[in-house]
């Protein structure tokens, strides 16, 4: 792994800063206005947002021109999101000179969701490269200049490759094993999955062990009874407390808006209160905070780890 | 054995549409072993087709010879030209390569050329049985067992993911996509882990080398293998043991 640091985001790290990060999701639309509007209200509060590719397999606005996009009309950092589900290894280097080209310093290797999960089931699956290899061709770009077949790449991009971890696999320790070869793989960061139960997250750092990769704990604060719906039905590996979930379904209820959003941060504090104070104890370099659609919650949630 | 099921009637007979003399031929390997182009599929079909106000011609093949084997099938197609020549389309009742097979050799070696009809999806090959079946390998010309502790990714995880898991593994170790069947790379983890060889699973496998798979893939054999009579009745007598006799014991 090089020393050199291209971004806000490996700086904050390097220097054992304790990070935040949010997320955009860029929609199907043909402009990216409305994660443009929420990084502005971003930017100050989290060093870099992620930006989704085709989450779930919805096929939206690609991640690379988004995150173009937002970096430069808010000059909020984005971590470029590039999954292996839809590009062939061309396609993935291609689109990696493509994103360093453009300015972009950070990327979330992904392996990505199957295509039959989305929007567009009958497309052909692709997953040439695995998010293992796919984090390797990075490193390999960025730190030999060279590709996969050992071709010379002319001005290397200057780039960091993230990795994803699921603390709330079914099978922890087939988890944790895929962690260690995306840390052998040169992985320079680690943003998890959504983990709502403390314990969760302990057995995970403890099966993990010490690593010297800086890991941020993906916690989603919903804005909605639905979102936090969704994540409980249809998101492998992650389980939405009962309580929780009753509280926000509660919210539904209310009818004066300014009101129910009251109502809605106060149940996102209380519940993340415990967890955050809980998170403070664990080796987590920061929090990814998937708030989307929903920056006015990060603020107070982050001064509950000061 | 290459696994097969039969299209809907509907989109068989949309292929139909216009094609008054159809003939309907079988296959006595895969598609007798999945019913869907033994006898009695064939003569179902012709049923059905004939009901549909069709001109039916039944072809079915024997056990054991196969529409893909052209040098066998073939004399079938031979003894029956007379009926090809004069039907609109042919319905066969194999998987795609006997269908594609069988269209080449009646184009270039017969000289007739008509529409053949696919009557059957095929599935790909499966192993296993007798009643549950299930595709472990993709033939992709190169193997990679030997570092998957004998269990295929590329085949049996849902993404065919060279390093897995994937984070989308269900409740019970199922898979992301189905949560009938089992996450490939949990199995791998849990194989690794009875042979001692867990290290094999925190290396990182490089990705697969899909040169070897440039379609179409044409394969020779310098001597093709001649079944001779002595050979013949030894595999005669293989079957009628396995048909009629004692089951093995396990543990003998």
């Amino acid at each position: 792994m090089g020393d050199e640091v291209y971004s806000d985001l490996m700086r904050e790290l390097k220097a054992g800063e304790y990070v935040f990060t949010g997320e955009l999701e860029p929609e199907k639309a043909g402009d990216v206005n409305e994660p443009i509007e929420m990084a502005r209200e971003l930017v100050g509060m989290v060093v870099a947002c992620n930006v989704t590719d085709n989450p779930q397999s919805f096929a939206y606005v690609n991640s690379m021109a988004a995150s173009y996009l937002i970096q430069k009309e808010t000059g909020m950092e984005c971590v470029y999101q590039l999954r292996c589900s839809d590009r062939n290894r061309m396609a993935l280097l291609s689109d990696v000179l493509g994103a360093g080209a453009l300015g972009l310093k950070n990327i979330l290797a992904l392996a990505g969701d199957h295509v039959s999960l989305g929007d567009t089931p009958d497309a052909k699956p692709v997953f040439d490269l695995d998010s293992t290899t796919l984090i390797k061709l990075i490193r390999t770009m960025v730190d030999d200049g060279k590709d996969l077949g050992g071709n010379e790449i002319h001005n290397p991009p200057k780039l960091h490759v993230g990795g994803a971890a699921a603390p709330g696999a079914a099978h922890l320790k087939a988890e944790v094993g895929k962690v260690k070869r995306k840390i052998n793989a040169g992985v320079e960061y680690l943003q998890t999955q959504v983990v709502y139960y403390t314990d969760v997250l302990d057995k995970f750092f403890g099966e993990l062990g010490k690593v010297d990769v800086p890991i941020l704990v993906g916690i989603f604060p919903a804005r909605t009874f639905g979102q936090a719906d969704f994540f409980d039905k249809y998101v492998a590996g992650v389980d939405v407390p009962p309580d929780y979930l009753e509280a926000m379904r509660a919210t539904k209820a209310i009818k004066d808006k300014e009101k129910k959003k009251e109502e809605v941060d106060r149940v996102n504090i209380e519940f993340f209160t415990g967890f955050l104070e809980h998170l403070k104890g664990t080796p987590a370099a920061g929090c990814h905070m998937m708030a989307v659609g929903y920056p006015r919650i990060i603020p107070p949630l982050k001064k509950l780890m000061e | 054995m290459i696994a097969e099921e039969q299209k809907p009637m509907e989109e068989i007979l949309g292929y139909l549409g216009g094609k008054q003399k159809v003939v309907v031929m079988g296959c006595g390997g895969c598609a007798t072993f999945y019913r869907t182009g033994d006898k009695k599929a064939v003569t179902d079909m012709a049923d059905k087709l004939t009901k549909e106000g069709k001109d039916v011609f039944k072809m079915p093949l024997p056990f054991s010879i196969q529409a893909c084997e052209i040098d066998k099938s073939g004399v079938f197609l031979e003894k029956n030209r007379k009926e090809l020549e004069n039907c609109d389309a042919l319905l066969l009742m194999s998987c795609g390569e006997g269908v594609q097979i069988v269209t080449e050799y009646m184009d270039e070696k017969m000289g007739i050329s008509k529409s053949v009809i696919p009557a059957n999806d095929t599935l790909g090959n499966v192993g296993g049985g007798p009643i549950h079946l299930k595709e472990t390998c993709l033939s992709c010309g190169m193997c990679e067992l030997g570092k998957t502790a004998g269990i295929c990714p590329l085949t049996s995880c849902g993404k065919g993911l060279m390093n897995g898991p994937c984070g989308g593994v269900r409740e019970g170790n199922k898979c992301e996509i189905d949560e009938n069947k089992d996450c490939a790379w949990v199995k791998i983890y849990e194989r690794m882990e009875k042979l001692d060889e867990l290290d094999k699973f925190t290396s990182i496998r490089d990705p697969h080398q899909w040169s070897k798979t440039k379609r179409p893939r044409l394969f020779e054999m310098e001597e093709p293998v001649k079944i001779g009579l002595a050979a013949g009745i030894d595999a005669m007598k293989g079957m009628m043991a396995v048909t009629f006799g004692p089951k093995p014991k396990l543990d003998e």
